[in-house]
């Protein structure tokens, strides 16, 4: 198992290599720069020296391979440099976002594990049953609906029609202080948690349903039966618990999903988080913000695909033993 | 190909009239484009009715017409993006899965590179960088998706690559361009056809959030995602503005991975390819 783990980590070496190449390249060969945007926005034009002390303060009139070093270093040592648009250091920014994208993210995470696992295990366990046919019908549906439809049709509804739940922001303003405050957070996160939830669903469900499924006629779980276990049983403590070794290998693609959602779903409803940085970054050409997050987010994804495979390797004896796939 | 759509399952016939269907609605679309552009303030924020039955928009264009008019180009960004992403997976992930070795062990990073970002963040990043244009939004979304066609065609290969057909045309003298074309290739179409049918989806509501998002298509293009991000600066008075945009978009999307489902269906029946 040792010799198993450290060729993933030394493998992961190269690759983050290639992820930090990749997010400096990106940016710095795209055409146009933050100076131009500045002058764009405002609707004037920069002069030229304007435009020229603006490139030198920056350090944009440095040669390309000159900014990456000094950019490599300076990451090295977490420092990920200062916004353009306020000056202040990017790092504080992410830490302002994190929290309401975590709020966000962790609640829909678990509600989407909280609805796919039962609803996967027992379509499983029923392969072809009525329940299956439906909910799998279901979850189609709601794996081809675009999220930022959805989004505006339950504000539509909730908001706008019925007025149940606020049309958007994280809390009224000004908020409620005490219970009444808590009660007002929550009925902000209703709405945009419900609409990261139902997209991910399917996903989850399905790779549980498939799961069990498959396991439902092993023999382990025909000798449990045997043994005197009842169905349902049989099909959690058994079935189940198989069916979910594979699932850990797929958990690191849970973070870069959650990100991506997290641009739309938090720009309709003007949450506060990293998606909604990110995006309002990429408007404004502040690189150095958009270089941290895909950075900070491709690295976590990267940390938590080789934590998943070592845990693997962990619970799986066939991988640890070296003696099977 | 007559046998293999006779295999598909009723709700893939049923997907396959609707991607039909909405060609023959595409091609109305330089008729309907007149009507979809043509601006009449005094007829803003109208709800559907007989004469505008999806409604007006904040400028009076009959949404309907606009709808219609945005079909042509969102159905053919989303097949081009498509085949852009499958065409350089296929190509990344069969050379990595046929040479193995040192060649397998690099690309093998270089899809892992891009599978750690966030899809949306690369094809924001893209999008919004890359001069406006139609093909910069096909390039964007087909740059970002190879990789998971890739990951799918190596797979592919390898399992091909070990069955015994292609050991005996090896062991006979068969030169590699021969094996890849002749004895490769047809093995892994049926995998390539559905994940075609799954990319077009995919691409279709990617190119709708990037247009969405403001970073999609440049006006004057107009497509659903294009119409729908007017929506929400009018939710409180008029809902018709992001139901029936995202109804088509739905329509659509759901179509065509109804479609790669029933596809991969009948693929697997054949001789269990997955």
């Amino acid at each position: 198992m040792t010799r198993y783990i450290a060729r993933r980590l030394l493998l992961a070496v190269p690759t983050l290599a290639g992820i930090v190449v990749l997010v400096f390249l990106l940016l710095h060969l795209a055409p146009g720069s933050p100076v131009s945007a500045m002058g764009g926005e405002s609707g004037r034009r920069v002069s030229g020296r304007a435009a020229q002390e603006m490139r030198r303060l920056y350090g944009l009139d440095r040669p390309l391979t000159e900014r990456f070093v000094k950019w490599v270093g300076r990451v090295a040592r977490f420092d990920l440099g200062e916004s353009f648009v306020d000056r202040r250091p990017v790092s504080e920014r992410l830490r302002e976002a994190l929290p309401y994208t975590l709020e966000l993210n962790g609640l829909a995470l678990l509600l989407t594990l909280a609805i796919a696992i039962p609803l996967g295990v027992e379509a499983g366990g029923h392969p072809e049953s009525a329940f299956d046919r439906i909910s799998g019908a279901a979850l189609f549906a709601l794996y081809s609906t675009p999220s930022f439809w959805a989004a505006l049709l339950l504000q539509t509804l909730f908001s706008v029609k019925w007025k149940w739940l606020p049309l958007y922001g994280v809390a009224s303003d000004p908020a409620p202080s005490g219970l009444a405050g808590l009660a007002d957070r929550l009925a902000h996160l209703i709405l945009p948690v419900a609409c990261l939830t139902y997209g991910s669903l399917a996903f989850y469900a399905r790779l549980v349903r498939a799961g069990v499924a498959e396991a439902r006629t092993a023999d382990y779980v025909l000798a449990a039966r045997a043994r005197g276990l009842s169905r349902r049983e049989a099909l959690w403590k058994h079935a189940f618990r198989n069916a979910l070794l594979p699932l850990i290998t797929l958990l690191g693609l849970v973070l870069p999903g959650l990100l991506s959602g997290s641009v739309i779903i938090e720009r309709i409803f003007a949450w506060p988080g990293l998606g909604r940085l990110y995006f309002d970054s990429i408007l404004s050409r502040d690189y150095p913000v958009v270089l941290a997050l895909s950075l900070v987010g491709a690295v976590a994804t990267l940390a938590v695909t080789l934590a998943a495979d070592v845990a693997y390797a962990v619970a799986d004896p066939r991988v640890r033993d070296g003696t099977g796939p | 190909m007559k046998a293999f759509l006779g295999r598909l399952p009723g709700s893939g016939r049923a997907a396959l009239a609707v991607v039909l269907g909405l060609w023959i609605v595409a091609a109305f679309a330089p008729a309907a484009s007149r009507t979809a552009s043509a601006i009449r303030l005094e007829a803003r924020l109208l709800p559907p009715s007989a004469s505008h039955p999806f409604g007006t928009d904040d400028l009076g264009r009959d949404l309907l017409a606009r709808v219609v008019a945005a079909t042509p180009i969102s159905l053919a960004i989303g097949l081009t993006a498509a085949a852009v992403s499958l065409l350089v997976g296929f190509a990344v992930g069969g050379v990595s899965g046929y040479l193995g070795g040192l060649v397998d062990l690099l690309l093998s990073r270089v899809v892992e590179v891009v599978l750690c970002f966030p899809v949306l963040f690369l094809l924001l990043a893209l999008a919004a960088f890359l001069p406006p244009s139609p093909s910069a939004v096909v390039l964007a979304i087909g740059l970002t998706t190879w990789p998971g066609d890739a990951r799918y065609a190596r797979a592919e290969i390898l399992k091909a690559k070990s069955l015994d057909y292609t050991r005996a045309a090896r062991a006979a003298g068969a030169s590699t361009p021969r094996i890849l074309v002749r004895h490769l290739l047809p093995n892994v179409l049926a995998p390539l056809i559905v994940s075609a049918a799954f990319g077009v989806a995919w691409a279709i509501l990617a190119e709708a959030a990037l247009s969405f998002l403001g970073v999609g298509l440049p006006p004057p293009a107009s497509s659903w995602g294009g119409i729908l991000s007017a929506a929400p600066a009018y939710i409180e008075e008029a809902w018709w503005m992001a139901l029936f945009p995202g109804l088509a978009l739905f329509l659509t999307v759901s179509a065509y991975n109804l479609l790669a489902e029933g596809l991969r269906r009948a693929s697997t029946e054949r001789g269990g390819y997955r």
